[in-house]
């Protein structure tokens, strides 16, 4: 990432900002985040998809003429860090002065600031007396472009294998899509164009509705009022994020994990990280780090600055400050190019968060060397994704769900039980609503894993279990996960997570899947999957009894397992 | 004589209103037993039962039983597989840079889930039956073993298809006969099992509780001589014959709130004034509520301690920021006010019961802006040196005078205020400046104009009594009630027909159901379908005029719904996508009628004087005056003390206060 030194908010003091009425600040930024939530809202509810409008795999953010990110609703962590870089890919080839009402940025390159090609970012410029103020941004995860396989294509060669490429481009609403060329481009290139087209008509209408907002708060408070505020924004942030890193003592961190393997070979992938603080600023290099590997699990830049910056924000800061461009001004950081994080074209990067959570493993396991009591230890921390997929009479019917598992615990609390892991955040579908879409297989389990959890004086969160049956024949199975073969790591003392598995029974025998796989499925076979349970923390022989005790009641432990691991308690 | 009798937490307020007048009492809640609090307050009043024609009654019990984790023991039982529902939720979360993130605790254990085998299809087939030979063998032994006062049944797509919810809770039925069933299907029909099996639960939870409550309210009203109506109050701020309410327990969450905000937009609506912040300051808690053209706004997801609920109620937002609101010190040395609260019992220390925490009250105590003499009316004697012992610790730690110390607390009460205001207005993309506030409850006309200052809002209306504003709110509340139906069809040729075969039945179910009331005249119906284009999963209400129904065309149901989906998401009035109609919620009102006035209590009167006042870091001389003494069209300027029996009005330096024709008191900056 080229970071050049910008003007730190203490040394360029609020220069429009001390034009601000404080209340005229307060209700304006507020007003702000609430347009850029009322968008993330409204693109999730009126969108097609399951993976949109039920798993909430997306976000939306408003940004100032520069394309600095202003306010975001806080949706998924991983899509909030490459706003800024994909915006500026487009507006490099297409300045501002050439936009016309109706124009819009696409962009979804992982080797221009995007991540992978299912998420794509769309940017309307805003409007007022003919001025552009600055742009409404959303971005969803496309259920399906294209590629070498509904879904998810576990073995492409490289991106193209992956689906749709919008290298960073502007096109007319009314000329280009609305039934234009760019449209039916679009709807001719997917294989379920009804929930596509849907889902990007969704992201239209949350950056029309961004936009009108914004426009709402210039006519009342004048556009240069809003523009100021803006800039206000995000030297708050910053200064809030420099007060927290000054708080830390300086030196040099180091931590290191791995992605289990590339789907081909046993080797692990392994991520290292050299963590540097000096006064209020961090750099992070990522150099030791493997080179990049044939199969899908290469993390593009965007997506390991986007990590990286997340568990800085995470351990240092409060959650409440606003996550926004003023954020990003005091932390550098870089990896090696042409490495597992920083790979270059051609490289397939279609499961990168598995590489991406290493990085923000070996960041944490730097930090914990630091600030102990900040830190969580190894969560399931792992993006899970089974893609079911069927081609039936009224054409294809692809399903895609992302799995959590158990949060590492804490100095002062056990880990979250079955929660999407910290760079995402989807939802699950309701069962209800896979039942209405889906008439291929049949979810008949869900639930906690029982005992998969390490141990401490916290324990870790529990992963999941979940239980498909294929009704069906020729259903195309898809997944990606990790965790299969290195377990979530404990710290201070605490064990180990479980490690996760998936497995199919078929006739009586069982088929054990691959963390990275992909097999056709016949009716009547029954899909199983595990995801890991989160690291404990601290020592197991200073927990609570009390505690143990309740977690067997409520079965969150067996007797056996809690006997073995708190001796203590009985 | 018309009654109302309002159960917060900390106080128990009574609005009669007859022939005679207003007549008001305020008497101290009972947490133990929210009815012998009400019940004092009857007889406190002195009015004969007889003479009560309508009691409305509204309480917290319900609220507080979820809050409070006060409940009865219950069961959830739901499809094999899927006992985790409860636990797992939606797998997101709501804070995402958290480390430590928790998912809120469902009100069923883990270890009193239970599975059945069943399982019901989305278009409402059965894909296998309920093995009702394995509930008799397994499920009822062990529900019997449990001690359960309820059992909350969520099932598998049971939205579509209740026979199998039904058919399980006869068999339970059968052989728990003391058990209370509550079914998914019948607390809301709609898909989404997590939050439809969390708002069943909840129902479950707060039935036992209501249930008991009622039974024993009206049985001792009854031997009490009382023979008139009885009336409860819902949280989508329309009341309900108390015997629905114990069949329809989640209705009663909140509807404590929903009273205030009901009889806040009433007074308000008499000056003129349709647009507003409600802000309902009692012992315990503020609750704050947006009200647009003198309707308070109403949602369908609603979140109580976290937990989803999916029943409509008023978009009401409470934060833990009360008269009786602790102050304290955080481990950061950070000064807190709230959320924890000394309540009732022990109250704040100025009452000498036992509390010796600093509380909110006791900090005006000190500042003087609360007088021992005119603590409610001066029924209640109070100690201001016990409210200055209790501040003195604190005040030691950070070096700050009693006084400092006790306006700054406010100051922090006011923060967190501001904060929950903010979320109703400027966090949906409201500007809290187009709105007055109207302030309400015992401590809200005392903070308002700080609140008010600090969010840029220049009027604020204070009603007659606002103490007891929702003992009012009580009586002036229509009857409400819903009825919702999920019904999925597409839009075409039929649907006028089916359309209106849906209302027919639902109409006539509402109808039976205000039967006892002995009233049908002047009912209200609204007819509200939920419809989407096909392949969405969320669904735009759309109104329906009943009026409408007979020549209701495929047109026309495709043009009020496009112009809806416009509306709120900005696309989706042209083209000729299929759409469906999914479900059907008929609202039936049936209006108070003629409105009971309120109005000031004038009997009440103290010597007008000046008083010393420490408030935002500074004395001042403060005029204290009896509102009823305040002469119509002339303003004071502040600082200046109004006192009523029920509240104490504060108008700090640069504000002025005007009553107005209908005896509402208008502060106004500069």
């Amino acid at each position: 990432m080229a970071d050049s030194a910008p003007p730190t908010a203490d040394t360029a003091p609020l220069k429009d900002a001390s034009r601000l009425d404080p209340i005229d600040y307060a209700v304006i930024s507020q007003g702000l985040i609430a347009a850029a939530r009322e968008m993330g809202a409204k693109l999730i509810r009126s969108a097609y998809s399951t993976i949109v409008r039920e798993a909430g795999d997306a976000s939306a953010a408003l940004l100032d003429r520069d394309g600095n990110v202003v306010a975001q609703a806080e949706l998924i962590p991983m899509q909030l860090g490459p706003m800024a870089g994909t915006f500026r890919a487009c507006a490099d080839l297409y300045p501002l002065e050439t936009l016309e009402r109706g124009d819009f940025y696409v962009n979804n390159d992982p080797f221009q600031g995007g991540q992978h090609l299912q998420d794509v970012f769309l940017y309307s410029p805003i409007f007022v007396d003919g001025e552009i103020v600055g742009f409404a941004g959303t971005v969803a995860h496309h259920l399906d472009l294209g590629g070498g396989n509904p879904g998810l294509n576990a073995t492409a060669a490289d991106v193209h294998a992956e689906g749709f490429i919008f290298p960073p481009s502007k096109y007319n609403f009314e000329s280009d899509w609305n039934g234009g060329p760019l449209e039916r481009l679009v709807a001719a290139n997917v294989r379920v164009p009804s929930q596509t087209i849907g889902d990007f008509n969704a992201q239209f209408a949350a950056n029309a509705i961004g936009a009108h907002r914004v426009e709402q708060l210039c006519r009342k408070y004048g556009a240069d009022v809003i523009k100021a505020t803006m800039q206000e924004l995000m030297n708050y942030s910053e200064r809030r994020f420099r007060a927290a890193l000054a708080e830390i003592p300086d030196g040099v961190f180091y931590g290191e994990d791995a992605v289990d393997d590339d789907g081909i070979s046993d080797q692990p992938l392994t991520v290292k990280t050299k963590v540097t603080i000096t006064g209020e600023t961090v750099a992070i290099d990522f150099d030791g780090t493997c080179k990049q590997v044939s199969r899908n699990l290469n993390c593009p830049i965007s997506s390991t600055v986007s990590a990286a910056l997340s568990c800085v924000k995470s351990v240092l800061t409060s959650p409440d400050i606003p996550f926004n461009e003023g954020v990003k001004r005091p932390i550098t950081i870089t990896a090696p190019a042409g490495s597992l994080l920083n790979p270059t074209y051609p490289a397939p990067v279609r499961a990168r968060m598995e590489a991406a959570y290493r990085a923000f493993n070996a960041v944490m396991k730097a930090l914990s060397l630091v600030v102990p009591e900040k830190v969580i230890s190894g969560g399931h921390d792992t993006t899970t994704v089974t893609a079911i997929s069927h081609l039936g009479d009224t054409g294809y019917r692809v399903y895609l769900e992302v799995f959590g598992g158990g949060y590492g615990a804490s100095a002062h609390q056990d880990g979250c039980d079955a929660v999407d892991s910290p760079l995402s955040n989807c939802s699950n579908a309701p069962l209800e609503a896979t039942d209405m879409d889906f008439d291929h297989f049949r979810i008949t389990g869900y639930g906690l894993l029982r005992d998969s959890c390490g141990h401490g004086k916290f324990r870790g969160g529990l992963g999941i279990h979940r239980r498909y049956e294929i009704l069906k024949d020729d259903v195309n199975f898809a997944i990606y996960a990790d965790r299969f073969r290195i377990a979530p790591y404990g710290l201070f003392g605490g064990t180990d997570g479980s490690r996760g598995r998936c497995e199919i029974e078929r006739d009586g025998e069982i088929i054990q899947i691959r963390s990275k796989d992909g097999l056709m499925l016949r009716k009547g076979d029954v899909l199983k999957l595990y995801t890991s349970g989160g690291a404990g923390y601290g020592q197991a022989a200073e927990r609570d009894p009390n505690l143990v005790s309740r977690d067997v009641a409520q079965g969150y432990l067996s007797d056996e397992t809690a006997r073995a691991a708190y001796p203590h308690a009985f | 004589m018309r009654v109302g009798v309002e159960v917060g937490g900390t106080f128990t307020d009574l609005v009669a209103i007859g022939p005679s007048g207003v007549r008001i009492a305020k008497v101290p809640s009972v947490p133990a037993s929210p009815d012998e609090g009400a019940f004092n307050a009857l007889i406190e009043s002195a009015i004969p039962f007889e003479s009560i024609e309508d009691l409305a009654h509204g309480s917290t019990v319900a609220t507080n039983a979820v809050l409070e984790r006060k409940g009865y023991p219950i069961a959830f039982v739901t499809t094999r597989g899927f006992k985790d529902i409860l636990a797992l939720q939606r797998h997101n979360r709501t804070n995402i840079y958290d480390l430590e993130y928790h998912k809120p605790t469902p009100v069923v254990d883990r270890k009193n889930s239970f599975e059945v085998d069943e399982r019901m299809l989305p278009d409402g087939t059965v894909a296998a039956a309920l093995d009702a030979a394995a509930v008799e063998r397994d499920l009822v032994p062990a529900l019997s073993v449990g001690g359960y006062a309820a059992i909350a049944v969520c099932l598998l797509n049971a939205y579509a298809n209740p026979e199998h919810e039904e058919a399980l809770r006869d068999l339970l039925a059968r052989h728990l006969p003391a058990v209370l069933v509550t079914l998914s299907s019948e607390v809301t029909r709609e898909f989404r099992e997590f939050e439809r099996a969390s708002t069943t639960t909840l129902s479950a939870y707060v039935q036992p509780v209501i249930d008991r409550y009622i039974g024993r309210f009206g049985a001792r009203l009854a031997e009490n001589g009382f023979a008139g109506r009885f009336s409860v109050m819902q949280s989508n701020g329309g009341r309900l014959p108390a015997e629905n309410m114990r069949r329809n327990a989640i209705m009663a969450l909140l509807s404590g709130p929903a009273a205030g905000v009901v009889g806040a937009a009433r007074q308000a609506g008499r000056s003129g004034v349709e647009n507003l912040i409600t802000l309902d300051m009692g012992g315990t808690s503020t609750d704050v509520c947006l009200v647009e053209d003198g309707t308070p706004g109403i949602t369908n997801e609603f979140l109580i301690d976290n937990l989803p609920i999916r029943t409509p109620v008023l978009d009401i937002n409470t934060v833990g920021a009360g008269g009786g609101s602790l102050i304290w010190i955080d481990e950061g040395g950070m000064l807190r006010a709230g959320p924890e609260s000394a309540g009732a019992d022990p109250g704040p220390a100025c009452y000498c019961r036992g509390g010796t925490q600093p509380t909110v009250t006791d900090a005006h105590l000190v500042r003087n802006t609360i007088r021992r003499e005119a603590f409610l009316g001066g029924k209640m004697d109070i100690d201001p040196d016990a409210a200055r012992a209790a501040f003195r610790t604190l005040a030691g730690r950070l070096g700050m005078s009693v006084e400092e110390i006790a306006d700054s607390a406010i100051r922090i009460a006011n923060a967190n205020i501001i904060r929950a205001i903010q979320i109703i207005t400027t966090q949906r993309g409201k500007d809290p400046r187009d709105y007055a506030m109207v302030a309400f409850g015992g401590a809200g006309p005392l903070h308002a104009a700080q609140v008010a200052d600090d969010l840029g809002v220049h009027t604020i209306l204070v009603p007659p009594n606002a103490g007891v504003i929702s003992a009012f709110g009580l009586l002036a509340a229509d009857h409400i009630q819903y009825e919702s139906m999920t019904r999925r069809f597409m839009l075409d040729r039929d649907a006028p027909r089916a359309i209106a075969e849906v209302y027919g039945e639902m109409r006539a179910r509402a109808l039976a159901k205000f039967e006892h009331i002995g009233r049908r005249e002047n009912l209200s119906l609204i007819l509200i379908a939920d419809m989407r284009f096909v392949g969405q999963a969320f669904e735009v209400p759309v109104e329906i005029e009943p009026a409408e129904l007979d020549d209701l065309t495929v047109e026309r149901l495709r043009e009020i719904f496009a112009a809806a989906h416009q509306r709120i998401f900005f696309h989706g009035a042209a083209g000729d996508k299929p759409i469906e109609a999914v479900s059907f919620r008929l609202r039936v009102t049936l209006p108070v009628g003629s409105l009971p006035v309120l109005r000031e209590t004038h009997e009440y009167r103290i010597p007008e004087t000046v008083i010393e006042i420490f408030d935002d870091r500074h004395r001042h001389a403060c005029t204290v005056m009896s509102r009823g003494a305040l002469e119509p069209a002339t303003a004071v300027a502040g600082p200046a003390l109004f006192e009523d029996p029920t509240s104490t009005i504060f108008v700090p330096l640069g504000w002025s206060a005007e009553a107005d024709a209908h005896e509402n008191l208008i502060l106004r900056k500069g």
